[in-house]
């Protein structure tokens, strides 16, 4: 595991320094979604780095430990074996990059990986997710008691209002406090970009985070109306960028809500890898946030193995 | 991580289309390719060095039975409605998007950058003119036969930027493409002819070099329009000197464009636009980078960090690599940074070269690469300063969220476009142009047209008188009236032959005082109001209508037209003078509605000083005529008198002194013709030359407008007298320079000038572009860095996606095993599936699932289907459809 970013003081000059154009980042991300994917074996490389990148994930109130289980099985063997068998990466650990799951469903997958041996952290979303609009006690609380139960990384969301205010130094509290409560366990800032209102905001509030000492800023929930998007997407990695070259942290970045397709799931590694390298393209600096990703990707595998695309049924269920 | 290699494109359609030609394509006359025997080849290779194909070389033969044709063509298109050659265009659209495919692969072969798709999208924007041409503009009539002549290293887009025009307005086009562009140039020109164009109307002739200046050189073409390099651009001027026809010309390629950079600016985006603007594989424009100082290191940073691990990239070939690297260690040797890792082939590393100093030849004229200089300033006065330091005019990107600032730069920079916060933005709807050495010429949008567009002639009015004044001065700057610098002067004679009087005889230093004079109080007077340069007009018009007496007792006794005649040319003087006046405010620019985000200005603007030789027909009514015109518009102007009959503008020196005029706008010098008018075009402050005469001196690079005139010339008075409001338009277009405004976050600008076009010829005042050879031009840079990288590497890898379904994967395929076989047979009588299926069924070869053994279905097949499907899909039912 490489080094976490310490955070710094805030440094609110900084802050107030930054300027994004809105036209010019959509035209990037436009240049980026035009950019030639790779085909072929290289596809299917690349596909299979975008599933150690996934962090399963199922945030829904109807979740029970059996779906929990399942999701958590389906982590550890994302690939169908005969599949990963015929690419000769069967014996590679090819699992998703985490499984991420409500703060009281935490305990019922760590059961479940441990029964199966397996070393895939358990993350969990907390401090009032997906609104936020809660007290900073409970909040904190709800960190300690994910962390408790065994969660390895925590999903944070960050309090909007104070965004949208322009409260920064008050945002940079409360995420410095998250993230003592927080302790070994990684913690992901979710900005949910959708509710920040203009790009400027979004490059602030990533810098304010990741001075803060989080290990991952995160797009949106999935909850809201806008997830994560390319333009946007641009607009926080420049900002990872920006911290990097002034502070020499790496901050990883989580793309989550909307990404579906394998095509989408390659472009958003195309971004990574034209914005900060390939340094980022690892498990510990990228992660995907979905659930019905990793269909896709495997019929999208299954049709690189096969020649064909594979019936509903052909693959087995998350 | 690597994406793996590139997919090199498939190349089908084009190599079909060449075996068609049998690899040896002809010249595209009359609507046919002609094969004539005897004639050299020149043989194109592509990236690879494989020959692709040969074209032919026309001789003076061709290219008389060229240019009959396509006079024969142009009476037959000017006779079309505009609907019908409307119609043609659009038809050409459809025609383009049907070839697209075969369009790229032709160009990429050729090595050529070009695609179909802005194509298509010129060729559908002038459907819209084609068809509205005698509504918009009624005043205006097609020129005739029209030459476009590409410089090799010329960009196939800008080619079909002059013709598309050329020909929605009714003009008859005669193309000479470099020799790489040759091949798609024909396969446009079928296209054409398949859009239902009539033959004759767009001929190609192909060949080396001089092939362009034989073809300009043949009489029966009445324009010529250039687009390429500024040696061969020149060459082309100066072989058509003399012969009566204008040129225009746009020297866009290895155009050195300043890309500044603020510290308002969001300098992410900034290096962004920077890396794509830079270090692409064809690029028309360099840039040269100005980064304030205070983001100068974040800038740096970025750069390098977005740099890192970037793949080399293609320059057209191993001497071209050698320029790059022997230019980039020049820099290094003169203190600049840059450490570009060692590289072999056709591909050079992304280099960015810092610290540099600003006389460097990487700065000056950078030779075609990635090697990207950067400077640094200090205030935004000086980054303006050092945009606007360099011949070339054409474009400029300038990187700022500050919008105050964005548009005090813009409008300060000297040069045809600007872009605020993106690098470049082509759609046919914006007019291209350059300032300074970058042309004379404007491609795209309304303003493009007219320069295959010549004014309507408008009824004939009356005649001229004569009387005497001696005088004895000069006028210029300041508004003094002041003696020749050499002290000579020289008599004038009256018609009758007797002495007048005796005037300077400017020279040039004359001229030089005037230029001086005029650049010091030009800038302010085109940044006045529009209002009160109409204010002073008036003035002068008003001060000419007190002296009315004087001056028409001047022009009588000077031209010896009746007094009659002489009272009414100074009359029509002070109206003309209020026409101008009147127009000062009403000629706006327009705001081009562009078709992606973001938005645009076109504004005029004003050209600087101009040089006007005054013809001796009407010397009142001319000067005032063109002084209106130039001044009004904010230039500054400087009037040679015309050599015979001097008089009257010299008396005029006396109204404008007592009127409203900014001192030193308007400079008056009378003397030798010949020797006055070398002396402007040897002087490169003054961007434009009107002349009228016969002179032999003249800097073709300069805008030129030219008239013949031909003594007591009947049609050269109407001229004067009675210009129509397309005439009017014209003279204004001729002293402006349009511009444009585009908007990202809050806009660009684009700011273009306009073209030298030229005159009616209905009144036979031929055109005369005049011989260069005394006078030697300024050295032109660029001479051997005007080359383009063309090279291998698709510029358009997103049309070339052509996924290729590897049939290795049938192999490949475990899971249909042949050990299962025996377990499938049992189930295999029931079909597993029906499948309906319009195209071949390729993938039933594949499918080894559905047993053999088993084959007890029956198969209904049209005999229009692949029998061999139908044999290998024993298991399912399938319906065939006749696959077209």
């Amino acid at each position: 595991m490489e080094e976490r970013n310490p955070g710094m003081d805030l440094d609110l000059e900084w802050v107030s320094k930054v300027r994004v154009n809105t036209q010019a980042v959509l035209k990037r991300a436009q240049q980026v979604q035009g950019r030639k994917v790779a085909k072929k074996q290289w596809q299917a490389a690349w596909l299979l780095k975008a599933v150690t990148c996934i962090d399963l994930t199922t945030l829904s109130g109807d979740d029970t430990p059996s779906n929990v289980h399942r999701l958590c099985m389906k982590a550890l063997q994302p690939i169908r074996h005969d599949l990963l068998k015929s690419m000769d990466m069967h014996d590679k650990g090819i699992t998703t990059a985490a499984v991420c799951v409500y703060p009281s469903r935490v305990a019922d997958a760590v059961r479940s990986l441990k029964a199966a041996n397996s070393s895939i952290p358990v993350a969990s979303v907390a401090t009032g997710f997906p609104a936020g609009q809660t007290p900073l006690k409970t909040r904190l609380e709800e960190v300690r008691l994910a962390v408790e139960d065994g969660a390895t990384e925590i999903d944070i969301v960050i309090n909007r209002t104070l965004a949208l205010t322009g409260q920064w130094a008050g945002l940079y509290d409360e995420i410095r406090q998250f993230r003592k409560a927080c302790g070994d366990a990684h913690m992901k800032t979710i900005l949910a970009v959708g509710e920040l209102g203009t790009f400027t905001n979004v490059y602030k509030a990533s810098l304010v985070s990741m001075m803060a000492g989080s290990d991952f800023i995160k797009t949106s929930t999935g909850k809201e109306s806008v997830n994560a998007t390319y333009p946007v997407a641009i607009v926080m990695v420049r900002a990872i960028r920006d911290y990097y070259l002034k502070t020499g942290h790496k901050v990883g970045f989580k793309p989550a809500g909307g990404i579906r397709t394998a095509q989408e799931a390659l472009v958003w590694l195309v971004l990574m890898k034209e914005e900060l390298g390939d340094q980022w393209l690892t498990p510990h600096m990228f992660r995907l946030g979905a659930s019905s990703l990793l269909g896709d990707i495997e019929r999208q595998i299954y049709h690189y193995v096969t020649g064909r695309y594979p019936a509903h049924y052909e693959l087995p269920m998350a | 991580m690597e994406l793996g290699p590139s997919n090199a494109g498939s190349t089908v359609t084009a190599q079909s289309w060449l075996e068609q030609h049998s690899r040896s394509l002809g010249l595209f006359i009359d609507g046919k390719f002609v094969h004539p025997e005897n004639r050299e080849t020149l043989t194109l290779s592509d990236s690879k060095g494989e020959k692709v194909c040969s074209i032919l070389c026309a001789n003076d033969e061709d290219i008389l039975s060229c240019s009959s044709s396509a006079a024969a063509g142009f009476k037959v298109w000017k006779e079309l409605s505009d609907a019908q050659r409307a119609k043609v265009l659009l038809r050409l659209g459809s025609a383009l998007q049907g070839y697209s495919q075969c369009v790229c692969e032709v160009c990429d072969l050729c090595q050529t950058p070009g695609s179909a798709t802005p194509l298509i999208r010129l060729a559908q924007y002038y459907t819209g003119w084609a068809q509205l041409r005698h509504t918009l503009l009624p005043e205006w009539t097609p020129r005739g036969v029209v030459a476009v002549v590409m410089s090799d290293d010329a960009f196939f887009y800008s080619m079909w930027l002059k013709v598309i025009p050329a020909l929605a307005v009714g003009n008859a086009v005669i193309v000479v493409p470099g020799v790489q562009m040759a091949p798609p140039t024909l396969l446009l020109a079928q296209l054409f002819m398949k859009a239902g164009l009539p033959a004759g109307v767009l001929n190609v002739v192909t060949g080396n070099e001089s092939v362009g200046v034989r073809v300009a050189q043949r009489s029966l073409i009445n324009y010529i329009s250039y687009s390429g390099s500024t040696q061969y651009g020149e060459l082309l001027v100066k072989q058509v000197a003399g012969r009566g026809v204008p040129v225009s010309l746009s020297l866009s390629v290895c155009s050195v464009c300043p890309f500044i950079i603020f510290e308002s600016a969001d300098v992410d985006s900034a290096v962004d636009g920077l890396m794509e603007a830079a270090f692409k594989n064809y690029t028309e424009w360099r840039w040269v980078v100005c980064v304030q100082e205070s983001v100068y290191d974040a800038v740096m940073e970025k750069l390098k960090f977005r740099m890192f691990g970037m793949k080399c990239v293609h320059v057209r070939d191993e001497c071209e690599r050698a320029r790059v690297d022997a230019a980039v260690h020049e820099a290094e040797q003169q203190g600049a940074m840059a450490c570009p890792p060692p590289s072999s082939g056709c591909v050079y590393p992304p280099t960015v070269v810092c610290n540099i100093a600003p006389s460097c030849p990487l700065v000056v004229s950078p030779p075609p690469g990635p090697a990207l200089p950067l400077l640094s300033f200090r205030s935004a006065a000086e980054g303006v300063a050092l945009g606007n330091c360099r011949p070339q005019g054409r474009a400029a990107s300038i990187w700022t969220e500050d919008l105050t600032l964005a548009l005090e730069t813009a409008k300060s920079l000297c040069v045809g476009l600007v872009c605020v916060n993106t690098c470049s933005v082509t759609d046919p709807l914006l007019p291209q142009s350059g300032r300074r050495e970058s042309g004379t010429c404007t491609d795209g949008g309304r303003e493009g047209l007219f320069q295959f567009l010549s004014a309507s002639v408008a009824p004939p009015f009356l005649s001229q008188s004569l009387w005497t004044t001696p005088s004895l001065e000069l006028q210029h700057p300041r508004g003094r009236v002041c003696k020749a610098d050499s002290g000579c002067s020289r008599s004038v004679h009256a018609p009758g032959g007797a002495v007048l009087a005796h005037c300077p005889d400017g020279g040039r230093k004359d001229v030089r005082n005037a230029v001086e004079a005029a650049l010091k109080v030009q800038p302010g007077w085109m940044k006045k109001s529009p209002a009160s340069r109409a204010l002073a007009l008036y003035s002068l018009s008003d001060c000419l209508d007190k002296r009315k007496q004087n001056m028409a007792a001047s022009v009588h006794r000077q031209t010896g037209v009746s007094i009659e005649e002489a009272v009414q040319e100074v009359e029509l003087s002070i109206s003309r003078l209020s026409d101008w006046a009147a127009l000062c405010d009403k000629q706006n620019g327009h705001i081009p509605v562009l078709p992606q985000t973001g938005s645009s200005v076109s504004t005029p603007e004003a050209l600087g000083v101009v040089g006007v030789v005054l013809p001796d027909t009407k010397p009142l009514l001319s000067m005032v005529s063109v002084l209106g015109a130039t001044v009004s518009v904010g230039n500054a102007v400087i009037i040679v008198t015309s050599e015979k009959f001097p008089l009257p503008a010299l008396d005029f020196i006396s109204v404008l002194q007592a009127s409203e005029v900014t001192a030193g706008v308007v400079s008056v010098i009378s003397g030798g013709k010949d020797q006055l008018t070398q002396a402007l075009a040897n002087h490169n402050e003054i961007q434009a030359v009107w002349y009228w005469g016969s002179a032999e001196h003249c800097s073709p690079l300069k805008r030129l407008w030219l008239h013949c005139e031909e003594e007591e010339d009947e049609n050269g008075r109407k001229f004067w007298t009675k210009p129509s409001f397309s005439m009017q338009e014209e003279m204004w277009r001729e002293c402006v320079k349009t511009g444009i405004l585009h908007q990202i976050l809050f806009y660009h600008l684009y700011l273009f000038c306009d073209v030298a076009s030229s005159t009616p010829s209905p009144w036979h005042r031929v055109l005369y572009t005049l011989s260069v050879a005394s006078c030697p031009l300024r050295p032109l840079r660029d001479v051997a860095s005007s080359r383009l990288s063309v090279a291998s590497c698709p510029l358009y890898p997103l049309r070339r996606v052509v996924s290729s379904t590897p049939l290795r994967d049938a192999a490949l395929t475990p899971l249909r095993d042949a050990v299962l076989t025996p377990l499938r047979g049992i189930v295999s009588s029931i079909p597993l599936r029906r499948v309906v299926s319009s195209t071949p069924l390729r993938d039933a070869a594949l499918t080894p699932l559905r047993d053999v053994a088993s084959s007890r279905l029956s198969v209904r097949s049209r005999p229009l289907c692949p029998l061999r499907d139908a044999a290998l899909t024993p298991l399912r039912e399938v319906a065939f459809h006749a696959s077209p």
